[in-house]
């Protein structure tokens, strides 16, 4: 009898359990993803300014830049995503062109490779053969060397490719996500290999959320110099071999230099980039917070340690405490700090340099407040300090506003102000004394007022396609950028989503 | 110490903001609209990028905090 009652009480618990079982197995599950995604977004930017780094904080800093991006997200499976993001980016730029100011139209710069002698100048950290010690012809003609127009050297131009790759996995309750990416990227004197992770956790039924994330990445230069100063090294430090043959050199009061004087024109120091990686870790923390049926909030800090060589070997600095020379025509050297300055080209002290490691940690913050159908406040703050003395506040507002079911207009007010890095000094304001300098306005104390409009269009059914792409979105938005230090941008960005059948 | 200070006042809205009362997913209709995403518009993306290269700050916005270009 007892047997009997055990094995009831069994048969009874197991039925029970695969009843619950079978349940769970019927039960509907959403996908993560349910369709494929596609977001194109494709910009314009162009910028203006009179302090170019690559010419030691004055000179001419126009850029222009047209940029595409494209990210396929696809659903692996009920919980899985897979993503592919690409990039690339073609820009022109007066400042990079500068690196070689000497070649422009009218010159007879050649650049040859006769010059590449790379086994002479190994030992001096490694300089690149193909930025070009040149050979400078006495035939100027229209116009010379200046920071202030842009020659059209190679470095004028450029392209930047990256790819990433991201995969992520939901839980069956939606509660954990954990993801993986690596990226690789491309410039010409550039190249990055990223790699990292992320984890999500949703608590209180999905109105808590905590996500953490690391990345690291392995990045190398493929450094440019200035001209005048790799070709000092190639050419042994002799004025008047290679680069320097037969190139006048004026001083400060136009007078011609001794080119085998004690006193003669030479970079302070003849060692270049000597270890050429650069290499970036974080770790990232963010709490999102459901606050009531209108009100959500995002609290973020990052924590980024860089090391490596974090100057940028292309950006001159020129010294207050030393004698000034220049190549070019010496009646216009009184006036090099003038834009009407066009034929004469002052020959850097150095390159910028900087600490091989910096800490950064900013804190920041999203509130979004839905006001009502028509109108939602979207903001952002965000605190930011370094260990190379720059603190900084960001301020954005948003308002997007609903002028029908399909379209959105978006104007936005975003404010910028930061302190000066503790190495940073304007043309002619470092003391050759000083063991880290940069003339980069970039790291200069400044604010910045930047103003946007942008009008989106959504439609949730996607009645318009090409092909089996269903259009879900389409955004147009330009911003104006404007420092107090003179640099002002605009930047235009129109971008599509579409939702593949 | 103003580092300290306001990851301090991090830790206390981590604290306090879980002890908000949790919204019903039924009730979240507002929540759920586009404008209320807590990310960065798609269309900022290379907005963020020209700011990253011309700023010293970047990071704390959910996104890249650093590498991947000679940019400061």
């Amino acid at each position: 009898m007892k047997n009997i009652s055990f094995l009831t009480l069994l048969f009874i618990s197991i039925y029970g359990y695969s009843q619950t079982s079978t349940a769970t197995s019927k039960e509907y599950q959403k996908r993560v993803l349910e369709n494929t995604e596609v977001d194109l977004i494709s910009s314009l930017y162009g910028q203006k300014g009179d302090n170019a780094a690559v010419t030691g904080g004055i000179g001419n800093e126009k850029l222009t830049d047209i940029a595409s991006n494209i990210i396929v997200s696809i659903p692996v499976n009920n919980n899985n995503v897979f993503s592919i993001n690409a990039t690339i980016s073609a820009y022109t730029s007066a400042s990079s062109s500068n690196l070689n100011p000497f070649d422009y139209a009218g010159s007879s710069i050649k650049s040859t490779n006769s010059d590449k002698n790379e086994s002479t100048t190994k030992n001096k950290g490694g300089w690149n053969a193909k930025s070009g010690a040149s050979q400078i012809s006495n035939n100027v003609a229209n116009r010379g060397a200046t920071p202030w127009l842009e020659s059209t050297g190679a470095s004028r131009s450029d392209v930047w490719v990256n790819g990433t790759f991201d995969y992520s996995h939901a839980s069956k309750n939606r509660n954990t996500i954990v993801g993986g990416n690596i990226s690789a990227s491309h410039e010409f004197d550039y190249q990055s290999f990223g790699f990292g992770g992320s984890l999500a956790k949703l608590f209180n039924q999905k109105n808590t959320e905590i996500d953490l994330k690391g990345n690291v990445y392995l990045d190398t230069w493929n450094p440019r110099y200035p001209t005048e100063i790799h070709s000092y090294i190639v050419a042994n430090e002799d004025l008047n071999s290679g680069f320097f043959s037969g190139v006048t050199i004026y001083d400060q009061n136009r007078l011609i230099m001794d080119k085998n004087s004690a006193n003669a024109w030479k970079p302070i120091n003849t060692t270049l980039v000597t270890n050429k990686k650069r290499n970036s870790y974080s770790a990232s923390f963010s709490l999102s917070q459901i606050i009531s049926k209108k009100a959500q909030l995002s609290l973020f800090v990052d924590v980024v340690q860089q090391k490596g060589w974090l100057s940028n070997p292309m950006q001159r600095v020129y010294f207050g405490d030393r004698a000034n020379f220049y190549i070019g025509n010496a009646s216009s050297i009184d006036n090099y700090t003038s834009k009407s300055n066009t034929d004469v080209f002052q020959l850097a002290d150095d390159i910028e340099r900087l600490p091989h490691t910096r800490l950064k940690i900013p804190f920041g913050a999203r509130f979004n407040y839905f006001i009502n159908e028509k109108l939602t406040l979207r903001t952002y703050y965000r605190y930011y300090s370094d260990d190379w003395g720059i603190n900084s506040h960001t301020a954005s507002i948003e308002l997007p506003f609903k002028i029908s079911d399909k379209f959105t207009l978006y104007p936005s007010y975003r404010f910028y102000t930061q302190t000066a890095a503790k190495y940073f000094a304007p043309y002619e304001q470092h003391l050759s004394t000083e063991q880290f300098y940069t003339s980069d306005y970039d790291l200069s104390k400044y604010n910045a007022n930047q103003i946007g409009f942008g009008i989106s269009y959504t439609d949730i059914f996607t009645k318009r396609k090409i092909w089996k792409l269903g259009l879900k979105n389409v955004d147009l938005k330009y911003s104006n950028y404007k420092r107090n230090t003179g640099l002002s941008a605009g930047i235009v960005s129109l971008g599509f989503k579409f939702v593949m059948d | 110490m103003k580092q300290l200070f306001y990851l301090c006042i991090t830790v206390m809205l981590f604290a306090t903001l879980n002890s908000c009362v949790a919204v019903k997913e039924y009730d979240k209709i507002d929540l759920n609209d586009p404008d209320m995403s807590l990310s960065a518009r798609n269309i900022n993306h290379f907005e963020t990028s020209f700011q990253v290269y011309r700023e010293g700050a970047s990071g704390a916005n959910g996104g890249k905090s650093g590498g991947g270009c000679g940019c400061n």
